[in-house]
Order: C-alpha cells, then structure tokens, then sequence
C-alpha cells in the first residue's frame, strides 16, 4: 500500500503524506549521520587546542583560527606529497583507462577468437592473486622499484572495471562496427573513432573509479617506494595521524599526544577535498556509466 | 617501452623533469638543490680543501642505505644538519629510507622476506632477531666484536652484560642503542594535589588509603570521574598489576622482580588482589565507568578539562595535563603531580620504569651488503663520544658547542628559535638537526637532551623539576627486565598459547572489575588458563633465562 504511493508521488492520502514526513526525517537523519564526522573534522580543524581538548566542541567551532592549516602549508613533505599524489593520480589514472579500455573492447566483440577463455582467464585473477611478496618480485624484477611506476603499473588494470567496461562496450551494435569495416576503417580507427566516443559515460566512470582508487592508494606507494620525496600525501598523512598513536606504546618521553588534533585534521581536510571537487563534474556520467554496464549482461 | 611512456605522458602532463628523474632514479631526493651541493661538497673533500680525515671509515665515499620508522613526534629529514655532519666526519653519505611508522612492520617483514633490503635496517623489537637471524639475511656480528675492530662498542659490550640476551645462539645480530644518561619515568599514580591542599586531604600512603581519598574526592565533586584511563581494560592492567602485586606486562607474562622469575600474571594468586581493587574502585564510582572502552582522546579530554582528577599511566603526562588543564578558566592552580608509589597489600612499592640503558632499538645489517667494512667503522664511531655528540647535537658551532669539561652544550640562540614551536620544543630541534634515539642514533640521548633544551629556553617548569625530583628519589621503580632469547620453535609455542589464553582471558578481566562475578571464582579461571598451558608457558621462559645466565 505505501510503496504504490511512493510511485505514484503524488500524495493521494493522510497516511502518505505521515509517510512522506517520516521518510525525509529518517532521510535527514540519515544524512545527517554521513554528513557529520566530515563536518567534525571541518570544524575541529579550525578551533582552538583548549577548547579541544576538553571535548567542548560538537557542532560549532569555537576558538576559531586558522593556525593548523598554517602549519600544514608550512609543512614541506606535505607539499612534496600532493604534487606526487597528483602526478600519480594523472598519470596513473591515464594508463588505468587506456589499459582498461583496450584490453575490454576486444573481449566485447563477439567474433574476437579466444574470448571466452580468455575472459575465464581475466576473471580469475578476480579471485586468485599471486601474493603480496610474489608481486613485490616481480616489481623488484622489473627494476621499477622506486619509481612511480611501481605505484602505477602493477594496478594498471582492475579485472573488476574492465568487465564492467566489456559489458557497456558490448551494447555498442556489431552491425555497427560491420558498416565501419565496410566503410574501410581497420579495428585500430574503430576503436578510437566510433568506440570511445560512444562510451563517454563509462570512460568518465572510469576515470573517476581509478582517480579516486589512485588518491587514496596507500600500501602500494609505503611498499614499493623508499625515498621520502616520492611518497604521495596519504602516506604522509597517514604518518601523522596514524603514528600518533603508536608512538605512545613504547615512547618513554612522556609526551602524550602531541600532534594536535587540529592539526591531524586540518591535514584530513586538505586532503580530501581535491578529490571531492571532482566528484560533482563527473557525476552526472557516474549513475549513467555503472548503469550501463548493470543492464545488459 | 618504458621511456616511450614516459615522454608520452610527460607531454601531457607537463611534468617532464619530474617524470624523468623518477625514472632514471639518478637523484636519490627530488630537492634536487640540495642533491646537488652535496655532490658539490663530496668533490670539495676529496680534493683540495683540507679535512679532518681521522675519523674517515673510508677513502672514496661510501653511500650506505639505511631503513627507518619515521614518527609523528618527530619527522626524520633526509638532509638534516647531523647527517651531513656525520657524511664531513665519516665520508658516509646516509641514505635514509623513511618508512611511516604505522606501516614500517609489514614493509620490514616483505623486505625481509625478499632479502631485499638496505645495507642496515631498523629493527623494533627482540622477536624480529630470532625469526630473521636464523634465516641467514643478517650480518653475524660477534666476529667483529672486540676491541680492534669495534673499539667503542666493545667498551659497552663490557659495560652491559645484559647484551648478551640480545644473542641467538651465541651469536649476535643486532646493535643495540645504547641509551645516554637517560632518566626514566614509568608508570604511576598521577593526581591532583592541588585539589589534597585544597581540602586537606592526606598523601595517600598505601593504595587503600588512595581509594580512600578519591572516594572523598568523589564526594566533594560528585559530577566528576575520579579515575580515567586510556585503551581499555587491558591498558588497566597493564598499568595497575605490577603496583599491586601482580604483573601483566604486555600479554599477560611479566618477570616479577621480587621472586626472581616469569610469571603469567592473569593466572597467579595475587592477580585477585589487582581484580579486588580495581572492582573496589569501580563500585565506590572512583574508577571510570567507561573503563573498558575508554580512548585516548576521551583521556586527554576528561582530564583536560577537570573531569577527571585521578590517572594511572605514564606519570609523565601529568605536566601536559597540568598545562592543558591550566588554560582552562576556573583552573589556573590546578596542578596533577605524580605520587610516590603507593604501598600494596602484600606490603610492597613498587613499580617498573622505563629503560634507561638499553631503550629496546637495534640495528641489522645486510649480510649481503657491499660495504659491511665501512658499516662497522661507521656504527662503531656512532658509538664513540664524538659520533654521539653529532647525533645528538647537531653540529658543533651551529647547534652546539663544547664547555670546558669537553661536554657538548646547545647553543642558546639556536635553540631560541624553537621556544614555541609544534609538537614541543625539543621534538622540534630534534627534527631539525636529525639528532637523538629516533632518529639514526646508537649511544643516544633523550631526556637529557630535552631537559638541557627547556633549561634553556625557559621551558622547564617547576612542576618538571618536582616531577623528576619524586621519580628520582622513589626507591620502587625498578628497569624492566630484558627477556631472555628463545628458539623460534619456544617463541611458536609461546605465541600459540598467549593467543588462546588472552582470548579466553580478555572476555573474564571486565566481568570481575565490574563485580558481576565473585573474585573467588578466579579460581576457576586460572584452572583453564592452566589447562591451556600458561604453566609451560612459564617454564620456557624460565628456562630460558636459565640458560642466560649459565652463560
């Protein structure tokens, strides 16, 4: 009863419209409880120590300065860090959608010899990895340890975006891609000339899902890398804020804390938001891309 | 293929330079100013200009890799002052890898593992000796261990016989870091004294007598939690057990110093008495009810803000409580300062205090490295006075300067610069200079250091004084005791068992302190623990330590 009112959207009764009143509170709510630890960190970073440390701060910053963000801009290995974390995420997001994008629209095609073994294959490494330290050898092999391409190429494909890029480039006609042929073009001018510009969602989610994968990416750059100069910011971000606590367990200074909470979390902004600002330009691609794919299997 | 891609990319990205000196991996720093002058300067020495070469390890100069745990406190820098000091001195050129501390395990474990990895590398604890040394990756060392070739460390090696439970199997993998006139605190009972003057309250004496005042306390402040804590149940009886008469040390087995031998803390008869007290504290509202659960930051929190009055941990939070506290209107007087320990009720004081010789920091060095010679010259000078002076320092004229007793003393208008900066003053310095036990350091300093920095700056309080003055004079700490080495088949059982009986272990501690279940049923709870082997858990370390010291 209540769910045919919902589709319907038009409040037809008492009881819908209790309905509706419940709905966006619990909405709200819900909302609210996502939203809030972000605006948490927002208004801690600009309070004063005092008033943080007593706990006295819960929905309106108190204190308010801006000293945290000035040690933060102060701080060079954080500078260094989001330099690095842009240069991966561009070039690594680059060679993630192109590697995706090729190896996907051959096994798209019906008529490519070998597709269905070769995605059997594809797949499993879904589900069967060869390790972490066969990897590492593999990258210590390859004499790109050190470089960001340690950091880029070993998740230069993610089995998961290329099947879900196969399926929304399977939507794409064969006959469409016959009268191409037909018109002369080989596989490689089809491929750039009427594939891609055809897939403009799924490429924008794509670039979305490995960009965002590519800033947050943390491991990968702590294992393979070794010069402090060419960590990306999570790494130094997570150092003072994760550290924190574990210095505590063997530190004989007797200092507690002293990285200050303002501090750590002026750094969790700063951090944050390159990434959030792009969400609102690609979102309009996002639901469509992923949908695509979703549809036809 | 490779390079292709890069100028591809680099088209695109602009970043061609960047890109490409990544790739080539030619410069080991991206401040590539900074590179280049030492470069500059490694030219500079082996030319013309004259140089003190007497404590050079090596003609042409060497570049030795290092691997690191950084630390929030203190970030360690590549091209700090004490490293290029340490490159004049040694023609050593430290290439230091920073790893994050939170990540440092596991990327030490894969680079171990691989046995790929620098020419030294930062161990952070006695387990790693046993399961590495075995499998060949790490240099022996006691081949170098005399007087000839390691002049300097072989002077502590006399000094410390406790070095030799740093062994496996005779052999020695590991140098330790030798602690330089360190002071050390521990864990102790922290309260507000202002509040005892305020209302006349005695000292407390015995840790009865302490219940009895924070009841009092209790009473007056009804809207206070006397007594918080950090981290849980387990930080309670990490902190609690060895003052009142058990231990637990960090898993539950501690060395009782008064009976001479392990015991598994839980599952001895004098863990009631812990339980018994602490249930006492609970049900009088001393204890926080939130104890189980408790963090840090509610820690810092409460007892920042007046909350709390009472905290069992790390004495030496008391003076960043006392000036957290202090700023707060209302308690411009309040003071936190630590008691002298308490009695218990088998009639003991005492304590366990931080290390204050050897601080549990070792080095490894890479069987398979290229310069093993130049390493051991270089650790051995890290342990003469003159290389403790650098790491500890800075550099002379710069940071410091030599009194006419020969000791090294900091510069004052260096060391103004720091008065207020973040984290603290002296972890400030430390960063800078790249000096002290954090950083790459073997006859370190710490405290001293710190303390000599406040007195300068004008940031020692009285409080520090007092402070350090009871801890000074309180007979009831003693150093933790350093465990002796098992085999790797003792440390597999040892795992095995600790894992089951905590498990079973971490869901009864609450029951009891919270009074849900009668102390005398303990009983039962050490019959399982028993059952589940703590008393061959004993044995094994008993008999380790036998072993030590048949040695």
């Amino acid at each position: 009863m209540k769910r045919e009112n919902v589709k319907g959207r038009k409040p037809q009764s008492l009881g819908s419209r209790i309905f509706d009143v419940v709905n966006y509170l619990i909405l709200a709510a819900v909302g609210f409880i996502m939203f809030y630890p972000m605006f948490y960190v927002l208004i801690v970073s600009i309070s004063s120590a005092e008033f943080i440390n007593q706990g006295a701060i819960s929905f309106f910053p108190r204190g308010i300065n801006f000293e945290a963000y000035k040690r933060v801009f102060d701080t060079e290995s954080i500078w260094t860090g989001y330099k690095n974390t842009f240069l991966y995420t561009f070039v690594g997001t680059a060679v993630n959608v192109a590697m995706t994008a090729m190896c996907a629209y051959p096994l798209s095609r019906k008529d490519f010899y070998g597709k269905k073994p070769l995605t059997v294959f594809i797949t499993l490494t879904m589900f069967v990895s060869g390790g972490m330290i066969p990897l590492y050898l593999v990258v210590n092999g390859l004499h790109i340890m050190n470089t960001m391409w340690a950091v880029i190429l070993p998740s230069a494909i993610s089995t998961y975006n290329m099947i879900v890029m196969r399926t929304s480039f399977s939507s794409i006609p064969d006959s469409l891609v016959e009268s191409a042929h037909l018109d002369g073009a080989n596989d490689v001018q089809i491929f750039f000339k009427i594939v891609l510009p055809l897939s403009k969602p799924i490429l924008a989610t794509m670039v979305l899902f490995y960009a965002v994968s590519h800033w947050n990416s943390y491991f990968p750059a702590l294992l393979y890398l070794n010069d402090q100069s060419k960590y990306p910011v999570q790494v130094i971000m997570r150092n003072i804020i994760i550290d924190g606590d574990m210095a505590q367990a063997g530190d004989m200074s007797g200092m507690l804390n002293v990285v200050a909470t303002n501090y750590k979390y002026a750094i969790i902004i700063i951090s944050v938001i390159p990434i959030l600002l792009i969400y609102p330009f690609l979102q309009k691609y996002f639901t469509k891309g992923v949908m695509i794919g979703a549809v036809k299997g | 293929m490779r390079k292709r891609t890069v100028r591809r990319t680099a088209k695109q990205a602009a970043a061609a330079i960047l890109a490409g000196c990544m790739l080539l991996g030619g410069c080991s720093s991206q401040q590539s100013s900074d590179t280049g002058t030492s470069a500059a300067g490694t030219e500079a020495q082996g030319g013309d200009e004259e140089v003190d070469k007497s404590s050079w390890v090596s003609e042409e100069p060497v570049e030795i890799s290092i691997m690191m745990t950084d630390n929030a406190n203190q970030p360690l820098k590549q091209d700090a002052p004490s490293h290029e000091e340490i490159f004049k001195k040694t023609n050593v050129k430290l290439n230091i890898q920073i790893v994050p501390s939170n990540g440092y395990n596991e990327k030490k474990s894969i680079v171990l593992g691989t046995n790929n990895f620098p020419d030294i590398i930062y161990i952070p604890n006695t387990a790693d000796i046993v399961t590495y040394g075995e499998s060949g990756v790490f240099e022996p060392l006691m081949q170098y261990v005399n007087e000839e070739t390691m002049p300097n460390f072989y002077r502590f090696w006399q000094q410390y016989p406790e070095m030799k439970r740093y062994l496996l199997n005779d052999e020695l993998y590991v140098f330790p870091v030798v602690a330089r006139e360190e002071t050390a605190n521990g864990f102790g009972p922290v309260i507000r004294t202002d509040l005892l003057e305020k209302h006349n309250l005695p000292t407390p004496e015995t840790f009865d007598e302490l219940l009895e005042v924070l009841a009092e306390l209790k009473e007056i402040y009804p809207d206070t939690i006397p007594w918080t804590g950090r981290k849980g149940t387990t930080q309670l009886l990490k902190t609690t057990s060895y003052m009142l008469g058990s231990g637990y040390g960090n898993n539950g087995l501690y060395y009782d110093e008064d009976e001479g031998k392990y015991i598994f803390g839980p599952a001895s008869e004098n863990f009631k008495a812990v339980l018994d007290y602490l249930n006492r504290a609970y049900e009088l509202g001393v204890l926080d009810p939130e104890f189980a659960t408790t963090t840090a930051e509610q820690m810092d929190s409460k007892l920042g803000s007046g909350k709390s009055l009472f905290f069992l941990d790390n004495s030496g939070f008391a003076m960043n409580y006392t000036s957290m506290l202090r700023k707060v209107e209302g308690y411009e007087d309040a003071t936190y300062q630590v008691l002298p320990i308490p009695e218990n009720s088998f009639g003991q004081r005492r304590a366990q205090a931080y290390a204050t010789e050897l601080p549990g920091r070792f080095y490894a060095i890479n069987a398979s490295s290229e310069h093993k010679e130049e390493i051991i010259k270089l650790i051995d000078w890290l342990y003469s006075k003159e290389g403790s002076d650098i790491t500890n320092y800075g550099v002379e004229g710069y940071s410091f300067e030599y009194n006419d007793q020969g000791e090294p003393e900091f510069i004052k208008d260096y060391v103004m610069q720091f008065k207020d900066a973040q984290p603290s003053d002296y972890y400030a310095i430390y960063t800078d200079l790249g000096i002290t036990k954090l950083d790459f350091c073997l006859w370190a300093c710490n405290t001293k250091t710190w303390f000599e920095i406040q007195k300068l700056d004008g940031n020692w309080t009285e409080e520090s004084d007092e402070y350090w003055n009871i801890i000074a004079s309180d007979q009831a700490y003693v150093q933790p005791h350093i465990d002796p080495p098992l085999t790797s088949e003792e440390s597999e059982q040892v795992q095995d068992i600790l894992t089951d009986v905590n498990t079973m272990l971490e869901q009864e501690y609450n029951k009891y302190i919270m009074g849900e279940a009668e102390i005398d049923q303990w009983d039962e709870v050490i019959r399982q623990c028993e059952e589940m082997g703590v008393r061959e858990l004993e044995e094994i370390y008993n008999n380790a330590e036998a072993r030590v010291l048949q040695q």
